[in-house]
């Protein structure tokens, strides 16, 4: 689960990483108000999850009071890439003399979490380590040891700094990196960390993304997962316990399994388009059935339904009970491929079949896949 | 023995009194897996399928002397007993848990290092050395006894592609489910190395899929240390950028992940990647063939004995 930035923010500064004062608001007369108390010029930022706001026009100075209110009024105003922008940021703006990059994130691959800084910070960090190699520095963390803050001196030499800032960079570093742990972060970036002209060090942006699957243990963040789903569909997909992937063609799928659902719509994806990526999860059941059924033809311009599914203590032939249960209500005639294979099998074709379903016996998704084709193309 | 699980391998059953334990305890019994105790902690001494139920791990292999762990245990409490496993000796431990936390994962996988241990997972469907034993949730009747090696991210699939080389007359030696989240304990060139070294293996099938670097990581092996040959299809060609596909390691980022990077990669160390699953059966078809009418000498054939 991405945090907002302005979330991000207040979890820094409360696990002692400094940040300009700033204010969160939606309305351009309370951020004219905070502006003033934050002190001018101050930088307008939209709260939004998608990236690349700044090239949308989403983080913008403003001078004056007059101009906060104006600004803050126009992000309000205009969605960023199709979404809404709820909240902005009023931000103080600094004079920076120098940015840096600090980062922590999972490398899967090793199995460790892997701690990068650079000398070069608001720009890509791929870019600066492709362009300038010698200002990053990179390390994987034994997990059970940490990153010790003579470790993370050590990567600030590596990449150049000295003296006050290395002090000051290893610190932050330091404790991003517990950061990282405690709230079982897979990202936690300040891009860019900048030395004021002041001589004050200041997360200027905060980027964190907090592990799903740990948020049983992190209970403050659980309550707001939901409506970070931006799209209206995969977040209904979420409240019923499944994952819901919203594409743009016409075919709707129902998979059991991440790997066969990808694969499912990769063959579909031969001759027609599919409609949504949909993985039920474990938990196959006439009630789940039904409202996966539901949120599918939710999709406008759904032409056929595709149906891939293995059953082993899951009950199938209950989950093709909720399938006919919907049809049979709302009286859906749209052709639907049904491939459902494990325990029962045979009591769950006949279900399927009565309701008129094409019932698919053999193993290969493709020859369901030509069933369907079949089906719709004998419709033209 | 093929790789890992054979039908002498002493297995235990952690988090069986629960739903999934019981029923998939069953199901493992009946395919002939040499199931010889369950740990639940507060339920030693019930009995499960006619399986006795100890408190710790530790009893289950002094008592039973278990050797392998496959874990049907709440996400909550996989590292507290992935680690009182490893503690107690264990050699084998498979994790079938969804859901299991990525710090715990590598917190289990920093823990195991350097031990004599291999671990499978999480989320991962398990393994199965067909006609011998699995241990897992895998479906044994869409195996076959063979000689084909499957290593696969994904579950569901890794059945239907297995069943495809069954009706084909291509039986596995060991299919082998590794797990579908971003932080896995065993890699892939480790799996390769197995099969690369078991007798009873003549080709390898990877069942790929988008995200991370595992695909990638293999070429590296399969180029350098690899005398088999391999197979692959690498599932969610068509998928969008930045979503997760149902599990937590198959998103993609930017250009990182994608079939096309995973699918250039194998092709440049001369695999041969299918269109669309089925397409392996045939592809493992002709390798065969071509690996018979080369009969000395050449990388080809290095496989059969």
């Amino acid at each position: 689960m991405r945090l907002y930035e302005f979330e991000g923010s207040a979890l820094f500064r409360q696990e002692g990483i400094a940040v300009p004062d700033y204010a969160v608001t939606a309305s351009p007369q309370e951020a004219r108000q905070k502006a003033q108390e934050i002190g001018l010029p101050v930088i307008i930022k939209a709260q939004i999850l998608v990236g690349g706001r700044g090239l949308a026009g989403g983080v913008q100075t403003a001078d004056s009071l007059e101009q906060v209110g104006e600004v803050v009024h126009r992000i309000l105003d205009r969605p960023i890439k199709g979404f809404p922008v709820h909240r902005v940021m009023v931000a103080q703006k600094v004079e920076v003399e120098r940015e840096f990059y600090l980062g922590v994130t999972v490398d899967g691959y090793s199995g460790t979490p892997m701690v990068i800084l650079s000398a070069g910070g608001g720009v890509s960090i791929e870019e600066v380590a492709r362009i300038h190699p010698e200002q990053v520095a990179s390390r994987q963390i034994p997990i059970t040891k940490g990153l010790s803050l003579s470790e993370a001196q050590e990567m600030a030499q590596e990449v150049g700094l000295e003296q006050e800032e290395l002090e000051q960079v290893a610190s932050t570093l330091h404790i991003l990196y517990d950061v990282f742990r405690k709230y079982d972060a897979l990202v936690t970036e300040i891009n860019p960390l900048v030395r004021t002209s002041k001589g004050r060090y200041l997360a200027v942006d905060a980027k964190v993304e907090v592990d799903d699957a740990s948020l049983y243990r992190h209970p403050d963040f659980q309550v707001a997962l939901e409506d970070r789903i931006l799209n209206a569909l995969e977040r209904k997909g979420h409240q019923i316990g499944v994952t819901y992937v919203d594409l743009h063609g016409q075919i709707g799928i129902i998979a059991s399994g991440a790997g066969l659902g990808m694969a499912s719509m990769d063959i579909i994806n031969q001759r027609f388009r599919p409609a949504n990526f949909l993985e039920t999860g474990g938990a196959i059941s006439a009630e789940l059935l039904y409202k996966i059924m539901d949120l599918v033809l939710q999709k406008k311009g759904l032409k056929g339904i595709f149906i891939n599914l293995y059953g082993g203590i899951n009950p199938i032939h209950d989950g093709a009970r909720g399938i006919v249960s919907y049809i049979r209500e709302h009286k859906i005639t749209i052709p639907i491929v049904a491939k459902v294979l494990g325990n029962r099998q045979e009591e769950t074709w006949e279900i399927l079949k009565q309701q008129g379903i094409t019932v698919v016996t053999e193993v290969a998704t493709e020859k369901a896949v030509e069933q369907l084709a079949q089906l719709l193309e004998g419709e033209k | 023995m093929s790789i890992l699980l054979s039908r002498e391998t002493r297995v235990l059953v952690q988090g069986i009194t629960g739903r999934a334990g019981r029923a998939q305890t069953k199901w493992m019994l009946e395919y002939g897996t040499n199931i010889v105790a369950g740990v639940t902690p507060g339920r030693g001494g019930e009995e499960v399928e006619g399986i006795p139920v100890y408190d710790t791990v530790t009893e289950a292999v002094v008592e039973r002397g278990a050797e392998a762990s496959v874990f049907f245990v709440p996400p909550a409490s996989v590292k507290a007993a992935a680690l009182e496993a490893i503690e107690a000796g264990i050699k084998l431990i498979v994790i079938v848990t969804e859901h299991v936390p990525t710090h715990d994962a590598m917190e289990i996988r920093a823990y195991a290092k350097g031990q004599e241990i291999r671990l499978l997972g999480p989320t991962s469907p398990g393994i199965i050395t067909p006609g011998e034993a699995k241990m897992g949730i895998m479906p044994g009747n869409m195996f076959t006894a063979g000689r084909i090696g499957v290593i696969s991210r994904s579950g569901t699939l890794a059945y239907e592609i297995s069943a495809d080389l069954s009706a084909a007359g291509l039986g596995q030696s060991t299919v082998v489910g590794m797990g579908a989240d971003a932080v896995v304990f065993t890699n892939m060139p480790e799996l390769l190395e197995l099969f690369e070294n078991d007798p009873d293996t003549d080709l390898v099938v990877i069942v790929g899929e988008v995200g991370g670097i595992q695909e990638e990581k293999a070429t590296h092996f399969i180029a350098h240390r690899m005398a088999k040959p391999v197979i692959a299809y690498i599932a969610g060609r068509s998928a969008p950028e930045g979503k997760r596909m149902g599990h937590a390691g198959a998103i993609i980022h930017g250009n990182m992940g994608t079939s096309q990077s995973k699918v250039t990669a194998l092709r440049q160390v001369g695999v041969e990647v299918a269109e669309y699953p089925l397409q392996i059966v045939e592809l493992v078809r002709r390798r065969l063939i071509r690996m018979k009418e080369v009969p000395n000498g050449t990388e080809d054939n290095q496989g059969i004995l």
